[in-house]
Protein backbone atom coordinates (compact mmCIF):
# COMPACT_ATOMS: atom_id res chain seq x y z
CA UNK A 1 0.00 0.00 0.00
CA UNK A 2 2.42 2.18 0.81
CA UNK A 3 4.91 1.99 -1.98
CA UNK A 4 1.72 2.86 -4.30
CA UNK A 5 1.97 5.98 -2.32
CA UNK A 6 5.55 6.98 -2.21
CA UNK A 7 6.07 5.72 -6.01
CA UNK A 8 4.03 8.23 -7.44
CA UNK A 9 6.11 10.96 -5.59
CA UNK A 10 9.86 10.22 -6.37
CA UNK A 11 10.98 6.72 -8.25
CA UNK A 12 7.66 7.12 -11.29
CA UNK A 13 7.04 11.24 -10.39
CA UNK A 14 4.48 12.04 -13.54
CA UNK A 15 6.38 15.09 -14.67
CA UNK A 16 10.13 14.80 -14.41
CA UNK A 17 10.45 10.91 -15.27
CA UNK A 18 7.09 9.41 -17.03
CA UNK A 19 6.81 13.21 -18.65
CA UNK A 20 3.20 13.17 -18.28
CA UNK A 21 0.59 16.27 -18.28
CA UNK A 22 3.20 18.89 -19.59
CA UNK A 23 0.33 21.55 -20.77
CA UNK A 24 -0.43 22.47 -17.36
CA UNK A 25 3.18 22.10 -16.48
CA UNK A 26 4.59 24.40 -18.48
CA UNK A 27 1.26 26.92 -18.77
CA UNK A 28 0.63 27.81 -14.86
CA UNK A 29 3.99 27.52 -12.94
CA UNK A 30 4.67 31.12 -13.46
CA UNK A 31 4.81 31.47 -9.75
CA UNK A 32 4.55 28.85 -6.81
CA UNK A 33 0.92 29.95 -6.06
CA UNK A 34 -0.58 29.28 -9.40
CA UNK A 35 1.55 25.94 -9.69
CA UNK A 36 0.34 24.62 -5.99
CA UNK A 37 -3.27 25.47 -6.96
CA UNK A 38 -3.03 23.35 -9.98
CA UNK A 39 -1.28 20.38 -9.10
CA UNK A 40 -4.06 20.32 -5.68
CA UNK A 41 -6.64 20.41 -8.26
CA UNK A 42 -5.32 18.01 -10.76
CA UNK A 43 -5.56 15.35 -7.24
CA UNK A 44 -8.06 16.04 -6.30
CA UNK A 45 -9.76 14.87 -10.08
CA UNK A 46 -7.50 12.22 -9.61
CA UNK A 47 -8.49 10.65 -6.52
CA UNK A 48 -12.41 11.09 -6.96
CA UNK A 49 -12.08 9.75 -10.53
CA UNK A 50 -9.64 6.73 -9.49
CA UNK A 51 -12.20 6.35 -6.75
CA UNK A 52 -15.29 6.09 -8.80
CA UNK A 53 -13.57 4.16 -11.53
CA UNK A 54 -12.18 1.63 -9.40
CA UNK A 55 -15.27 1.30 -7.38
CA UNK A 56 -17.52 0.54 -10.78
CA UNK A 57 -14.86 -1.13 -12.28
CA UNK A 58 -16.73 -4.37 -12.74
CA UNK A 59 -19.82 -2.60 -14.11
CA UNK A 60 -18.24 -1.05 -16.62
CA UNK A 61 -18.04 -2.70 -19.95
CA UNK A 62 -14.60 -3.15 -21.85
CA UNK A 63 -15.44 -1.79 -25.34
CA UNK A 64 -16.67 1.67 -23.34
CA UNK A 65 -14.41 2.00 -20.96
CA UNK A 66 -12.95 4.90 -22.13
CA UNK A 67 -15.63 6.94 -22.79
CA UNK A 68 -17.18 6.07 -19.45
CA UNK A 69 -13.61 7.28 -18.09
CA UNK A 70 -13.78 10.45 -20.15
CA UNK A 71 -17.12 11.49 -18.58
CA UNK A 72 -16.46 11.01 -15.13
CA UNK A 73 -12.62 12.42 -15.35
CA UNK A 74 -15.14 15.70 -17.14
CA UNK A 75 -17.47 15.73 -14.36
CA UNK A 76 -14.80 15.65 -11.68
CA UNK A 77 -13.37 18.83 -13.59
CA UNK A 78 -16.37 20.74 -14.00
CA UNK A 79 -17.14 20.32 -10.21
CA UNK A 80 -14.06 21.56 -9.83
CA UNK A 81 -14.05 24.05 -12.29
CA UNK A 82 -17.32 25.79 -10.75
CA UNK A 83 -16.01 25.27 -6.74
CA UNK A 84 -12.92 27.43 -7.89
CA UNK A 85 -14.64 30.17 -9.91
CA UNK A 86 -17.24 31.00 -6.85
CA UNK A 87 -14.77 30.63 -3.93
CA UNK A 88 -11.60 31.64 -5.32
CA UNK A 89 -12.04 33.19 -8.24
CA UNK A 90 -8.68 35.46 -8.46
CA UNK A 91 -6.99 31.82 -9.15
CA UNK A 92 -10.12 30.85 -11.26
CA UNK A 93 -8.66 33.78 -13.44
CA UNK A 94 -4.69 32.82 -13.53
CA UNK A 95 -5.68 29.70 -14.16
CA UNK A 96 -8.01 30.28 -17.10
CA UNK A 97 -8.50 27.49 -19.71
CA UNK A 98 -5.83 25.26 -18.25
CA UNK A 99 -8.18 24.31 -15.17
CA UNK A 100 -11.21 22.53 -17.98
CA UNK A 101 -8.20 21.10 -19.91
CA UNK A 102 -7.38 19.06 -16.48
CA UNK A 103 -9.86 16.85 -18.68
CA UNK A 104 -7.16 15.88 -20.75
CA UNK A 105 -4.11 15.71 -18.52
CA UNK A 106 -2.63 12.47 -19.44
CA UNK A 107 -1.98 11.20 -15.96
CA UNK A 108 -5.24 10.87 -15.03
CA UNK A 109 -6.69 9.30 -17.96
CA UNK A 110 -3.00 6.68 -17.91
CA UNK A 111 -4.05 5.97 -14.04
CA UNK A 112 -7.27 4.81 -14.62
CA UNK A 113 -6.11 2.51 -17.66
CA UNK A 114 -3.17 1.34 -15.92
CA UNK A 115 -4.49 1.18 -12.02
CA UNK A 116 -7.71 2.20 -11.22
CA UNK A 117 -9.81 0.12 -13.87
CA UNK A 118 -7.85 -3.03 -11.85
CA UNK A 119 -7.21 -2.52 -8.66
CA UNK A 120 -9.40 -2.52 -5.57
CA UNK A 121 -10.94 0.99 -4.69
CA UNK A 122 -8.05 1.16 -1.42
CA UNK A 123 -4.62 0.62 -3.68
CA UNK A 124 -5.80 3.40 -6.00
CA UNK A 125 -6.76 5.67 -3.65
CA UNK A 126 -3.49 5.42 -2.40
CA UNK A 127 -1.97 5.37 -6.13
CA UNK A 128 -4.20 8.28 -6.97
CA UNK A 129 -2.96 10.62 -4.09
CA UNK A 130 0.87 9.68 -4.71
CA UNK A 131 0.70 10.29 -8.33
CA UNK A 132 -1.62 14.01 -7.79
CA UNK A 133 0.82 14.68 -4.99
CA UNK A 134 4.48 13.89 -7.35
CA UNK A 135 2.59 16.44 -9.93
CA UNK A 136 1.99 18.82 -7.13
CA UNK A 137 5.07 18.70 -6.18
CA UNK A 138 6.86 18.92 -9.66
CA UNK A 139 4.55 21.71 -10.37
CA UNK A 140 5.46 23.85 -7.23
CA UNK A 141 8.99 23.29 -7.86
CA UNK A 142 8.88 24.51 -11.71
CA UNK A 143 6.82 26.97 -9.77
CA UNK A 144 9.34 28.38 -7.51
CA UNK A 145 12.20 28.20 -9.69
CA UNK A 146 10.26 30.82 -12.06
CA UNK A 147 8.89 32.78 -9.57
CA UNK A 148 12.29 33.26 -7.79
CA UNK A 149 14.12 33.89 -11.13
CA UNK A 150 11.76 35.88 -12.27
CA UNK A 151 11.14 39.07 -10.03
CA UNK A 152 13.37 37.16 -6.96
CA UNK A 153 10.88 36.03 -4.61
CA UNK A 154 8.75 32.61 -3.95
CA UNK A 155 5.17 33.15 -2.75
CA UNK A 156 5.67 36.64 -2.93
CA UNK A 157 8.49 36.71 -0.24
CA UNK A 158 11.53 38.70 -1.08
CA UNK A 159 14.41 36.59 -1.68
CA UNK A 160 16.77 37.60 -3.40
CA UNK A 161 16.87 41.57 -1.90
CA UNK A 162 16.06 44.89 -4.12
CA UNK A 163 19.28 44.26 -6.35
CA UNK A 164 17.96 41.65 -8.77
CA UNK A 165 16.63 42.66 -11.70
CA UNK A 166 13.61 41.24 -12.42
CA UNK A 167 13.78 38.54 -15.90
CA UNK A 168 11.08 38.36 -17.87
CA UNK A 169 12.07 35.69 -20.04
CA UNK A 170 11.34 33.22 -16.75
CA UNK A 171 7.53 33.96 -17.28
CA UNK A 172 7.33 33.40 -20.68
CA UNK A 173 6.83 30.27 -22.69
CA UNK A 174 10.70 29.71 -23.61
CA UNK A 175 11.53 30.05 -19.52
CA UNK A 176 9.08 27.18 -19.29
CA UNK A 177 10.77 24.95 -21.34
CA UNK A 178 14.28 25.88 -20.48
CA UNK A 179 13.52 25.77 -16.50
CA UNK A 180 11.50 22.25 -16.39
CA UNK A 181 14.80 21.14 -19.06
CA UNK A 182 17.25 21.84 -16.50
CA UNK A 183 15.07 20.81 -14.02
CA UNK A 184 14.22 17.01 -15.64
CA UNK A 185 18.60 16.80 -16.80
CA UNK A 186 18.82 17.52 -12.46
CA UNK A 187 16.09 14.87 -11.47
CA UNK A 188 17.91 12.15 -13.58
CA UNK A 189 21.42 13.08 -12.20
CA UNK A 190 20.11 13.01 -8.67
CA UNK A 191 17.94 9.87 -8.72
CA UNK A 192 20.89 8.15 -11.31
CA UNK A 193 22.93 8.43 -8.25
CA UNK A 194 20.58 7.17 -4.78
CA UNK B 1 -8.76 40.64 -43.41
CA UNK B 2 -10.07 39.46 -39.94
CA UNK B 3 -9.88 35.60 -40.66
CA UNK B 4 -6.58 35.53 -42.19
CA UNK B 5 -5.15 37.33 -39.28
CA UNK B 6 -6.98 34.78 -36.65
CA UNK B 7 -4.90 32.63 -38.76
CA UNK B 8 -1.77 34.13 -38.64
CA UNK B 9 -1.88 34.52 -35.02
CA UNK B 10 -2.21 30.89 -34.33
CA UNK B 11 0.05 29.51 -36.35
CA UNK B 12 2.74 32.02 -35.84
CA UNK B 13 2.30 34.18 -32.98
CA UNK B 14 -0.15 32.20 -30.50
CA UNK B 15 1.55 28.77 -31.73
CA UNK B 16 -0.57 26.45 -29.64
CA UNK B 17 2.56 24.52 -28.79
CA UNK B 18 4.95 27.10 -28.29
CA UNK B 19 2.87 29.80 -27.02
CA UNK B 20 0.24 27.91 -25.20
CA UNK B 21 1.88 24.71 -24.16
CA UNK B 22 -0.43 22.79 -25.87
CA UNK B 23 -0.40 19.34 -27.56
CA UNK B 24 3.15 18.96 -25.71
CA UNK B 25 2.57 15.31 -24.77
CA UNK B 26 2.34 14.48 -29.05
CA UNK B 27 5.39 17.11 -29.04
CA UNK B 28 7.59 15.54 -27.48
CA UNK B 29 6.50 11.83 -28.14
CA UNK B 30 6.57 11.81 -32.09
CA UNK B 31 8.50 14.00 -32.76
CA UNK B 32 11.51 12.40 -33.33
CA UNK B 33 10.79 11.22 -36.77
CA UNK B 34 9.99 13.19 -39.82
CA UNK B 35 7.67 10.89 -40.88
CA UNK B 36 6.18 10.24 -38.03
CA UNK B 37 5.47 13.82 -37.09
CA UNK B 38 4.01 14.72 -40.43
CA UNK B 39 1.43 12.01 -40.05
CA UNK B 40 0.38 12.78 -36.27
CA UNK B 41 0.13 17.07 -37.66
CA UNK B 42 -1.84 16.13 -40.78
CA UNK B 43 -4.38 13.52 -38.25
CA UNK B 44 -4.71 16.42 -35.62
CA UNK B 45 -5.60 18.96 -38.34
CA UNK B 46 -8.17 16.75 -39.77
CA UNK B 47 -9.44 16.26 -36.58
CA UNK B 48 -9.23 19.53 -34.97
CA UNK B 49 -10.67 21.16 -38.11
CA UNK B 50 -13.70 18.83 -37.61
CA UNK B 51 -14.28 19.49 -33.70
CA UNK B 52 -14.10 23.47 -34.36
CA UNK B 53 -17.23 23.13 -36.80
CA UNK B 54 -18.89 20.61 -34.34
CA UNK B 55 -18.35 21.93 -30.97
CA UNK B 56 -19.31 25.15 -32.32
CA UNK B 57 -22.61 24.09 -32.98
CA UNK B 58 -22.92 21.87 -29.73
CA UNK B 59 -21.84 25.27 -27.83
CA UNK B 60 -24.40 28.01 -29.41
CA UNK B 61 -27.37 25.92 -30.21
CA UNK B 62 -27.63 23.10 -27.64
CA UNK B 63 -25.69 24.25 -24.23
CA UNK B 64 -26.07 27.74 -24.76
CA UNK B 65 -29.73 27.15 -26.22
CA UNK B 66 -30.92 24.98 -23.76
CA UNK B 67 -28.52 26.81 -20.82
CA UNK B 68 -26.52 24.10 -19.82
CA UNK B 69 -23.21 25.33 -19.70
CA UNK B 70 -21.68 23.43 -17.26
CA UNK B 71 -21.99 19.85 -19.28
CA UNK B 72 -19.85 22.22 -21.57
CA UNK B 73 -16.50 20.10 -20.47
CA UNK B 74 -18.26 16.69 -20.79
CA UNK B 75 -20.07 17.25 -23.77
CA UNK B 76 -16.48 18.55 -25.94
CA UNK B 77 -14.69 15.47 -24.79
CA UNK B 78 -17.20 13.42 -25.70
CA UNK B 79 -17.82 14.94 -29.27
CA UNK B 80 -13.82 14.67 -29.60
CA UNK B 81 -13.53 11.32 -28.66
CA UNK B 82 -16.68 9.87 -30.82
CA UNK B 83 -14.74 11.88 -33.66
CA UNK B 84 -11.55 10.38 -33.20
CA UNK B 85 -13.21 7.23 -33.20
CA UNK B 86 -15.73 7.87 -36.31
CA UNK B 87 -12.39 9.30 -38.08
CA UNK B 88 -10.58 6.08 -37.82
CA UNK B 89 -13.38 3.83 -38.31
CA UNK B 90 -13.88 5.86 -41.91
CA UNK B 91 -10.54 5.64 -42.93
CA UNK B 92 -9.60 2.00 -41.97
CA UNK B 93 -13.26 1.18 -44.29
CA UNK B 94 -12.49 3.59 -47.19
CA UNK B 95 -9.03 4.75 -47.21
CA UNK B 96 -6.85 1.92 -45.75
CA UNK B 97 -3.59 3.42 -46.93
CA UNK B 98 -3.98 6.18 -45.03
CA UNK B 99 -4.96 4.09 -42.27
CA UNK B 100 -2.27 2.51 -42.53
CA UNK B 101 0.20 5.77 -41.91
CA UNK B 102 -1.70 7.54 -39.64
CA UNK B 103 -3.78 4.82 -37.63
CA UNK B 104 -1.60 4.44 -35.04
CA UNK B 105 -1.34 8.24 -34.28
CA UNK B 106 -5.29 8.39 -33.73
CA UNK B 107 -6.25 7.03 -30.60
CA UNK B 108 -3.54 9.43 -29.20
CA UNK B 109 -5.43 12.63 -30.70
CA UNK B 110 -8.32 12.42 -27.60
CA UNK B 111 -5.61 13.20 -24.35
CA UNK B 112 -3.88 15.85 -26.83
CA UNK B 113 -4.87 18.61 -24.76
CA UNK B 114 -4.65 20.98 -27.82
CA UNK B 115 -7.79 19.89 -29.55
CA UNK B 116 -9.45 20.08 -25.75
CA UNK B 117 -7.63 23.13 -25.54
CA UNK B 118 -8.79 24.52 -29.01
CA UNK B 119 -12.59 24.04 -28.15
CA UNK B 120 -12.22 26.29 -24.93
CA UNK B 121 -10.38 28.43 -26.40
CA UNK B 122 -12.77 29.24 -29.34
CA UNK B 123 -16.07 29.24 -26.46
CA UNK B 124 -13.67 31.85 -24.53
CA UNK B 125 -13.37 33.78 -27.59
CA UNK B 126 -16.98 34.20 -28.78
CA UNK B 127 -15.73 32.87 -32.31
CA UNK B 128 -18.38 32.70 -35.03
CA UNK B 129 -18.53 29.98 -37.08
CA UNK B 130 -16.24 31.12 -39.77
CA UNK B 131 -13.70 32.81 -37.48
CA UNK B 132 -13.99 29.00 -35.41
CA UNK B 133 -13.42 26.77 -38.14
CA UNK B 134 -10.44 29.20 -39.53
CA UNK B 135 -9.18 28.91 -35.77
CA UNK B 136 -9.47 24.96 -36.18
CA UNK B 137 -7.40 24.58 -39.18
CA UNK B 138 -4.87 27.00 -38.33
CA UNK B 139 -4.37 25.37 -34.76
CA UNK B 140 -3.70 22.52 -36.27
CA UNK B 141 -1.21 23.75 -39.09
CA UNK B 142 0.71 25.28 -36.33
CA UNK B 143 0.72 22.19 -34.30
CA UNK B 144 1.75 20.27 -37.60
CA UNK B 145 4.66 22.83 -38.43
CA UNK B 146 5.79 22.88 -34.51
CA UNK B 147 5.88 19.15 -34.75
CA UNK B 148 8.01 19.35 -38.31
CA UNK B 149 10.63 21.88 -37.11
CA UNK B 150 11.47 20.08 -34.00
CA UNK B 151 11.66 16.74 -35.66
CA UNK B 152 13.78 18.22 -38.26
CA UNK B 153 16.29 19.65 -35.15
CA UNK B 154 16.13 16.34 -33.34
CA UNK B 155 17.26 13.76 -36.45
CA UNK B 156 20.14 16.44 -36.65
CA UNK B 157 20.78 16.49 -32.39
CA UNK B 158 20.88 12.23 -32.93
CA UNK B 159 24.25 12.66 -33.50
CA UNK B 160 25.78 14.69 -31.48
CA UNK B 161 27.44 14.05 -27.85
CA UNK B 162 24.46 15.18 -25.16
CA UNK B 163 25.85 15.66 -21.62
CA UNK B 164 23.56 11.99 -19.96
CA UNK B 165 21.33 13.58 -18.15
CA UNK B 166 19.90 15.97 -20.57
CA UNK B 167 19.58 12.69 -23.15
CA UNK B 168 16.03 12.51 -24.40
CA UNK B 169 13.90 14.52 -22.50
CA UNK B 170 15.74 17.31 -21.49
CA UNK B 171 17.36 18.44 -24.54
CA UNK B 172 14.19 18.20 -26.33
CA UNK B 173 12.46 20.13 -23.88
CA UNK B 174 15.60 22.86 -24.49
CA UNK B 175 15.41 22.89 -27.83
CA UNK B 176 11.24 23.74 -27.65
CA UNK B 177 12.44 26.55 -25.37
CA UNK B 178 14.78 28.04 -28.23
CA UNK B 179 12.19 27.38 -30.70
CA UNK B 180 10.00 29.77 -28.47
CA UNK B 181 12.43 31.90 -28.26
CA UNK B 182 12.56 32.13 -32.25
CA UNK B 183 8.44 31.93 -32.26
CA UNK B 184 8.87 35.51 -30.19
CA UNK B 185 10.16 37.06 -32.83
CA UNK B 186 6.52 36.96 -34.46
CA UNK B 187 4.60 38.45 -31.84
CA UNK B 188 2.96 41.58 -32.69
CA UNK B 189 3.03 40.36 -36.21
CA UNK B 190 -0.51 40.98 -36.44
CA UNK B 191 -3.52 42.12 -34.01
CA UNK B 192 -4.85 39.76 -31.93
CA UNK C 1 -26.98 -8.53 -27.72
CA UNK C 2 -26.78 -8.32 -23.96
CA UNK C 3 -23.26 -6.78 -24.23
CA UNK C 4 -24.41 -4.17 -26.21
CA UNK C 5 -27.58 -3.21 -24.37
CA UNK C 6 -25.04 -3.37 -20.90
CA UNK C 7 -22.95 -0.84 -23.03
CA UNK C 8 -25.48 1.68 -23.13
CA UNK C 9 -27.34 1.14 -20.01
CA UNK C 10 -24.06 1.67 -18.52
CA UNK C 11 -23.06 5.15 -20.47
CA UNK C 12 -26.42 6.09 -20.58
CA UNK C 13 -26.92 5.71 -16.28
CA UNK C 14 -23.14 7.29 -16.02
CA UNK C 15 -24.10 10.51 -18.22
CA UNK C 16 -27.55 10.50 -16.08
CA UNK C 17 -25.61 10.68 -12.84
CA UNK C 18 -23.53 13.22 -14.35
CA UNK C 19 -25.92 15.24 -15.92
CA UNK C 20 -27.82 15.47 -12.34
CA UNK C 21 -25.20 16.10 -10.68
CA UNK C 22 -23.17 18.54 -12.45
CA UNK C 23 -26.58 20.63 -12.36
CA UNK C 24 -27.05 20.35 -8.38
CA UNK C 25 -23.36 22.06 -8.29
CA UNK C 26 -24.10 24.54 -11.10
CA UNK C 27 -27.32 25.32 -8.59
CA UNK C 28 -25.02 25.97 -5.90
CA UNK C 29 -21.88 27.98 -7.47
CA UNK C 30 -23.62 30.04 -10.48
CA UNK C 31 -25.02 32.76 -8.07
CA UNK C 32 -22.01 33.12 -6.35
CA UNK C 33 -19.52 33.60 -9.44
CA UNK C 34 -22.50 36.06 -10.42
CA UNK C 35 -22.03 37.39 -6.64
CA UNK C 36 -18.58 38.08 -7.11
CA UNK C 37 -18.54 39.25 -10.91
CA UNK C 38 -21.09 41.62 -9.70
CA UNK C 39 -18.34 42.44 -6.65
CA UNK C 40 -15.63 42.98 -9.31
CA UNK C 41 -17.70 45.86 -11.23
CA UNK C 42 -18.46 47.08 -8.18
CA UNK C 43 -14.76 47.47 -6.96
CA UNK C 44 -13.90 48.29 -10.31
CA UNK C 45 -16.58 51.47 -10.52
CA UNK C 46 -15.67 52.87 -7.10
CA UNK C 47 -12.11 52.77 -8.32
CA UNK C 48 -12.28 54.78 -11.25
CA UNK C 49 -14.54 57.05 -9.89
CA UNK C 50 -13.70 58.17 -6.50
CA UNK C 51 -15.90 60.53 -5.22
CA UNK C 52 -18.87 57.98 -5.39
CA UNK C 53 -21.81 57.38 -2.66
CA UNK C 54 -23.86 55.07 -4.92
CA UNK C 55 -24.31 53.80 -8.88
CA UNK C 56 -26.91 52.36 -10.65
CA UNK C 57 -26.56 50.20 -13.63
CA UNK C 58 -28.74 51.78 -17.02
CA UNK C 59 -28.71 49.55 -20.26
CA UNK C 60 -28.84 51.22 -23.49
CA UNK C 61 -28.85 48.79 -26.43
CA UNK C 62 -27.31 45.75 -24.62
CA UNK C 63 -24.50 48.03 -23.03
CA UNK C 64 -24.62 48.57 -19.62
CA UNK C 65 -23.35 52.27 -18.01
CA UNK C 66 -22.66 52.56 -14.69
CA UNK C 67 -24.05 55.81 -13.47
CA UNK C 68 -22.91 57.23 -10.35
CA UNK C 69 -23.97 59.35 -7.78
CA UNK C 70 -21.58 61.47 -4.93
CA UNK C 71 -22.82 61.88 -1.51
CA UNK C 72 -25.11 64.84 -2.60
CA UNK C 73 -26.80 62.66 -5.15
CA UNK C 74 -25.73 64.48 -7.82
CA UNK C 75 -24.69 62.31 -11.00
CA UNK C 76 -20.85 62.48 -10.81
CA UNK C 77 -19.92 60.14 -13.81
CA UNK C 78 -20.40 57.27 -15.89
CA UNK C 79 -18.73 54.24 -15.61
CA UNK C 80 -18.73 51.09 -18.44
CA UNK C 81 -16.47 48.35 -19.28
CA UNK C 82 -14.70 48.60 -23.10
CA UNK C 83 -12.60 46.08 -24.50
CA UNK C 84 -10.29 45.32 -27.56
CA UNK C 85 -7.27 44.01 -29.34
CA UNK C 86 -4.21 44.14 -26.84
CA UNK C 87 -0.38 42.78 -27.70
CA UNK C 88 -0.85 39.24 -26.57
CA UNK C 89 -4.81 39.04 -26.43
CA UNK C 90 -8.02 40.36 -25.15
CA UNK C 91 -7.69 43.57 -22.88
CA UNK C 92 -10.56 44.25 -21.23
CA UNK C 93 -10.80 48.02 -18.99
CA UNK C 94 -13.07 49.72 -17.18
CA UNK C 95 -13.62 53.62 -17.82
CA UNK C 96 -15.03 56.05 -15.62
CA UNK C 97 -15.58 59.39 -17.16
CA UNK C 98 -17.16 62.62 -15.84
CA UNK C 99 -20.69 63.34 -17.42
CA UNK C 100 -19.92 65.85 -20.19
CA UNK C 101 -17.13 62.75 -21.09
CA UNK C 102 -14.87 65.51 -21.09
CA UNK C 103 -12.54 64.35 -18.39
CA UNK C 104 -11.80 60.97 -17.83
CA UNK C 105 -11.87 59.86 -14.01
CA UNK C 106 -9.96 57.07 -13.74
CA UNK C 107 -9.04 53.40 -15.66
CA UNK C 108 -9.20 49.86 -14.28
CA UNK C 109 -8.06 46.56 -15.95
CA UNK C 110 -10.18 43.89 -15.76
CA UNK C 111 -8.97 42.03 -18.25
CA UNK C 112 -5.32 41.38 -19.79
CA UNK C 113 -3.17 38.81 -20.76
CA UNK C 114 -0.06 41.12 -21.91
CA UNK C 115 3.52 39.88 -21.39
CA UNK C 116 4.54 40.26 -17.53
CA UNK C 117 7.13 42.94 -17.33
CA UNK C 118 6.58 44.46 -20.40
CA UNK C 119 2.74 45.14 -21.63
CA UNK C 120 1.76 43.83 -17.94
CA UNK C 121 2.49 47.67 -16.57
CA UNK C 122 -0.57 48.96 -17.66
CA UNK C 123 -2.15 47.30 -14.49
CA UNK C 124 0.65 49.12 -12.53
CA UNK C 125 -0.75 52.53 -10.71
CA UNK C 126 2.36 54.51 -12.58
CA UNK C 127 0.22 53.47 -15.94
CA UNK C 128 -3.00 54.02 -14.71
CA UNK C 129 -2.93 56.99 -12.24
CA UNK C 130 -2.02 58.81 -15.37
CA UNK C 131 -5.55 58.62 -16.15
CA UNK C 132 -6.65 60.49 -13.13
CA UNK C 133 -8.81 63.47 -14.13
CA UNK C 134 -7.22 63.51 -17.77
CA UNK C 135 -8.86 65.95 -20.60
CA UNK C 136 -10.27 63.76 -23.05
CA UNK C 137 -12.24 66.48 -24.49
CA UNK C 138 -10.94 65.07 -27.92
CA UNK C 139 -9.85 61.82 -26.50
CA UNK C 140 -6.26 60.47 -25.35
CA UNK C 141 -3.64 60.25 -27.45
CA UNK C 142 -0.07 58.18 -26.73
CA UNK C 143 3.77 60.22 -26.57
CA UNK C 144 6.82 58.46 -25.92
CA UNK C 145 8.13 61.36 -23.76
CA UNK C 146 6.63 62.76 -20.94
CA UNK C 147 3.38 64.94 -21.97
CA UNK C 148 3.43 68.47 -22.48
CA UNK C 149 -0.40 68.80 -24.45
CA UNK C 150 -3.79 68.20 -22.34
CA UNK C 151 -5.02 64.61 -23.23
CA UNK C 152 -1.39 62.94 -23.69
CA UNK C 153 -0.14 59.85 -22.05
CA UNK C 154 3.30 58.58 -21.57
CA UNK C 155 3.40 55.06 -23.24
CA UNK C 156 5.05 52.18 -21.86
CA UNK C 157 9.15 51.78 -22.38
CA UNK C 158 9.30 48.56 -24.42
CA UNK C 159 5.55 49.01 -24.55
CA UNK C 160 3.80 50.73 -27.29
CA UNK C 161 2.12 48.13 -28.75
CA UNK C 162 0.31 47.85 -25.20
CA UNK C 163 -0.33 51.38 -24.30
CA UNK C 164 -1.40 52.29 -27.51
CA UNK C 165 -4.03 49.29 -27.39
CA UNK C 166 -5.43 50.96 -24.05
CA UNK C 167 -5.77 54.45 -25.45
CA UNK C 168 -7.52 53.06 -28.70
CA UNK C 169 -9.69 51.01 -26.34
CA UNK C 170 -10.49 54.12 -24.42
CA UNK C 171 -10.64 56.60 -26.83
CA UNK C 172 -13.49 53.98 -29.16
CA UNK C 173 -15.28 53.19 -25.45
CA UNK C 174 -15.51 56.81 -25.09
CA UNK C 175 -17.08 57.89 -28.35
CA UNK C 176 -19.29 55.02 -28.16
CA UNK C 177 -20.89 55.36 -24.85
CA UNK C 178 -21.20 59.27 -25.47
CA UNK C 179 -23.55 58.37 -28.28
CA UNK C 180 -25.66 55.78 -26.74
CA UNK C 181 -26.37 58.16 -24.32
CA UNK C 182 -26.88 60.82 -26.41
CA UNK C 183 -29.33 58.89 -27.86
CA UNK C 184 -30.60 57.22 -25.10
CA UNK C 185 -31.59 60.52 -23.67
CA UNK C 186 -28.44 60.78 -21.08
Amino acid sequence: MLTDFIKGIWKENPVFVQVLGMCPTLAVTTSLINGLSMGLATTFVLVASGLAISALRKVIPDQVRIASFMIIIASFVTVVKLLFEAHIPTISTQLGPYLPLIVTNCIILGRQEAFASKEPVSRSLMDALGMGLGFAFALVVLGSVRELFYQGTIADVEILGSWYKSMIIMVQPAGAFISLSILVALFKKISSRG
Amino acid sequence: MELFFIFVAIVLTQNFVLHYFLGICPFLGVSDEMEAAFGMGIATTFVMTLTAIITWNINNFILEGFGVEFLEYVSFILVIASLVQLVEMFLKKYVPELYQTLGIYLPLITTNCAVMGLALFMVLRDYNFVQSAIFGFGAGVGFTLALIIMAGIRSELMEDAIPEPFRGTGITLLTAGLLALAFMGFSGLVPV
Amino acid sequence: MRQILKMVLVLTVLGLVSGLILSLVSNYATPIINENNREAIKEAVFYVLPNTEDYEVKTIEGKEVYVTRDSEGQVNGYGFTASGSGYQGTIELMVGVKPDFKEIQGIQILESSETPGLGGKIRGDNFKNQFRDKDASSGVSLVKSAPTEPGEIEAITGATISSQAVVDIINKGLEHVKNLMEAGGG
